[in-house]
């Protein structure tokens, strides 16, 4: 366990450095990711616009959800999918090889090879929207609030994770799986909504295929006081289910790797 | 003492779709698929003792680099046995990862942004090297294949040459026991080539490893490797000394004259195959016992120098693939 910690410490300590080597880069993308976190927000804003409410959520409970989506998306997208993206590319170069070759797990290892750290302003922006409409709302979230808060998020978290080592987990049989993960964070997006916002069929798929209630409304419930115990118990055990498929799944798809090239 | 490496009827089939080219028969590929088993190897045993140097050498596609792979763990075999240092390798055990490695010169491991030095502390975390040791280590290979200041410099920068020098680097720091490598010098030049086949030597001398080399370069198996394994077509066609090898296939010797003042090339064939033939010099080709016949007749004519060669390793090759694919024709 010790050695595991000091592996992902020297792996992001790697990431740091690339970041600081290209400091030119890191202000761009810092401020890009702003800027996209930003036009995010305008379709809410036209939506609850009046201070009309959508299914039972007013503008700045929604914008609580919005918070939490903006967080979420800051570390999906500087701790998971730099990594993860890096792993498809591995496998169509075929030097996954190297990794598969490493006395250390290799789920382990392809999980923690790269991470994003100008994500964090992001992560601050989210905070930030966060702080606002919890006042806007009047609402002091108390201690045990904050912290179920971040347990669901870290549930949500695993969720996240856990669908993208499916997807890596395609890519050892299919190969071109670029586009399946455009796929994947353009329906992510549709988690800045509440998730009683959706109906029908889109309502069976982001529960059960997608499971972004779990992912921003959730976290977001627990932080204005609304969540069940119930709903949460249920949270946890879906991610850790989750997780323990996706981990048995890319065991399977390691043994059917073939190594590409040469 | 137990063999470093053994195999047992190893045996790797993949099953490819196949269709004809073309866009219609991508189209009915669609819907209905037909399918070919590929066998990449088809039944290969051998057995390698420990500190042994062996070539593994095979036309392309003939299954060298799909069984190191296999010894490696990477690939599953599909039936047959593997066993390295007595353990399965498929299995992938953390205590058999920490005895091998594989070198590949047509892929990197280096991390691109950043200096070779940054790869090797990772790999120095990842294999659990003890500081003393790890630097202990870096300091003797980098003073054997002059290392000195690349190691600073972001892999992105560095040479072909340099960065495949670091790519050795970054793969011996745990020192393994056995070496798997794949075409380590492809794309090298002559003198870098010769760095690289020295320093696997001297890696092979000090620490006692098994080593396994694919190579087109013939000049690498030939100052390497006193035994080769050769496949073809995913069988095993040849096991043993490589002089054995260049006996039994090409029976013949090079005679390489130099000549004071021009001799009629009539003279010359008349001493054995005529290979290369310029005013003052000649290449001769001859049986090799009738090789003492031919040099006593050489030593009549203005000489000013006389060489004697096996023919070269690429020749030897050729012959034994074109012998073997007629045989089964």
């Amino acid at each position: 366990m010790g050695r595991y910690f000091r592996l992902f410490a020297t792996q992001v300590r790697y990431s740091l450095t690339v970041a600081a080597q290209y400091r030119l880069d890191f202000l761009i993308e810092a401020l890009l990711s702003v800027f996209t976190a930003a036009t995010a927000i305008v379709p809410l804003f036209v939506v609850f616009k009046s201070g009309r409410t959508v299914a039972g959520w007013s503008w700045q409970e929604a914008l609580v959800v919005f918070g939490w989506f903006v967080f979420l998306k800051a570390v999906l997208e500087g701790a998971i999918t730099p990594s993860l993206t890096a792993v498809v590319d591995h496998i169509r170069k075929g030097t996954l090889d190297f990794v598969l070759l490493k006395p250390a797990d290799a789920q382990f290892l392809v999980s923690t090879a790269k991470f994003e750290p100008q994500r964090i302003v992001d992560a601050t922006a989210a905070i930030g929207v966060l702080v606002w409409a919890l006042r806007a709302l009047g609402h002091v979230p108390t201690l045990a609030e904050i912290s179920t808060s971040f347990l669901m998020l870290i549930a949500a978290l695993l969720v996240l994770y856990s669908l993208w080592i499916l997807v890596v987990s395609v890519a050892f049989i299919a190969v071109r799986v670029d586009n399946l993960s455009f796929f994947f964070s353009s329906l992510f997006d549709a988690a800045r909504w509440p998730s009683s916002v959706f109906r029908g069929a889109w309502r069976i798929v982001f529960t059960f295929v997608v499971p972004l209630a779990l992912m921003t409304t959730v976290p977001a419930q627990a932080l204005l006081g609304k969540l069940s115990f119930g709903t949460a118990a249920l949270s946890i055990t879906g991610a850790l289910l989750f997780a323990a498929t996706a981990r048995a799944i890319w065991i399977v798809a390691i043994g059917k790797y073939t190594s590409a090239g040469g | 003492m137990p063999s470093a490496i053994v195999t047992r009827d190893l045996r790797k089939n993949y099953r490819v779709a196949s269709r004809a080219p073309g866009l219609k028969a991508a189209a009915r590929a669609l819907f209905n698929r037909t399918y070919k088993d590929v066998h990449a190897v088809a039944g290969v045993s051998f057995s390698i003792e420990p500190g042994e140097r062996v070539g593994f050498l095979g036309p392309n596609g003939a299954g060298k680099t799909t069984t190191l792979k296999m010894l490696a763990g990477l690939l599953h075999p599909t039936s047959g046995e593997a066993r390295v240092l007595d353990y399965e390798p498929r299995r992938r055990a953390t205590d058999f990862l920490k005895q091998i490695t594989l070198v590949m010169g047509n892929k990197q491991q280096l991390l691109w942004d950043l200096p070779p030095a940054e790869t090797f502390a990772l790999n120095r975390a990842i294999y659990e090297i003890e500081p003393r040791l790890f630097n202990e280590t870096l300091a003797e290979i980098s003073q054997l294949l002059e290392l000195g200041d690349l190691v600073n410099k972001p892999a992105r920068q560095l040479s072909l040459g340099e960065r495949m020098k670091c790519e050795l680097c970054a793969a011996l720091l745990h020192r393994p026991k056995v070496l798997f490598l794949d075409e380590p010098t492809i794309g090298l030049d002559v003198s870098l080539q010769a760095t690289v086949r020295s320093f696997i030597r001297a890696y092979n001398e000090r620490f006692g490893a098994t080593v396994i080399l694919t190579s087109h370069y013939m000049d690498d198996v030939a100052a390497l490797c006193p035994r080769v394994i050769v496949i073809d077509r995913g069988a095993l066609i040849y096991d043993g000394a490589l002089t054995e090898l260049v006996q039994r296939v090409r029976p013949d010797k090079r005679i390489t004259v130099r000549l004071s003042r021009p001799v009629e090339k009539i003279t010359l064939s008349s001493l054995g195959e005529l290979v290369e033939h310029e005013p003052t010099r000649a290449v001769l080709q001859v049986k090799s016992n009738a090789l003492q016949a031919s040099v006593a007749a050489l030593m009549a004519l203005p000489l000013v120098d006389l060489s004697v060669e096996d023919p070269p390793l690429e020749d030897v090759m050729r012959d034994l693939f074109a012998a073997q694919r007629k045989g089964l024709a």
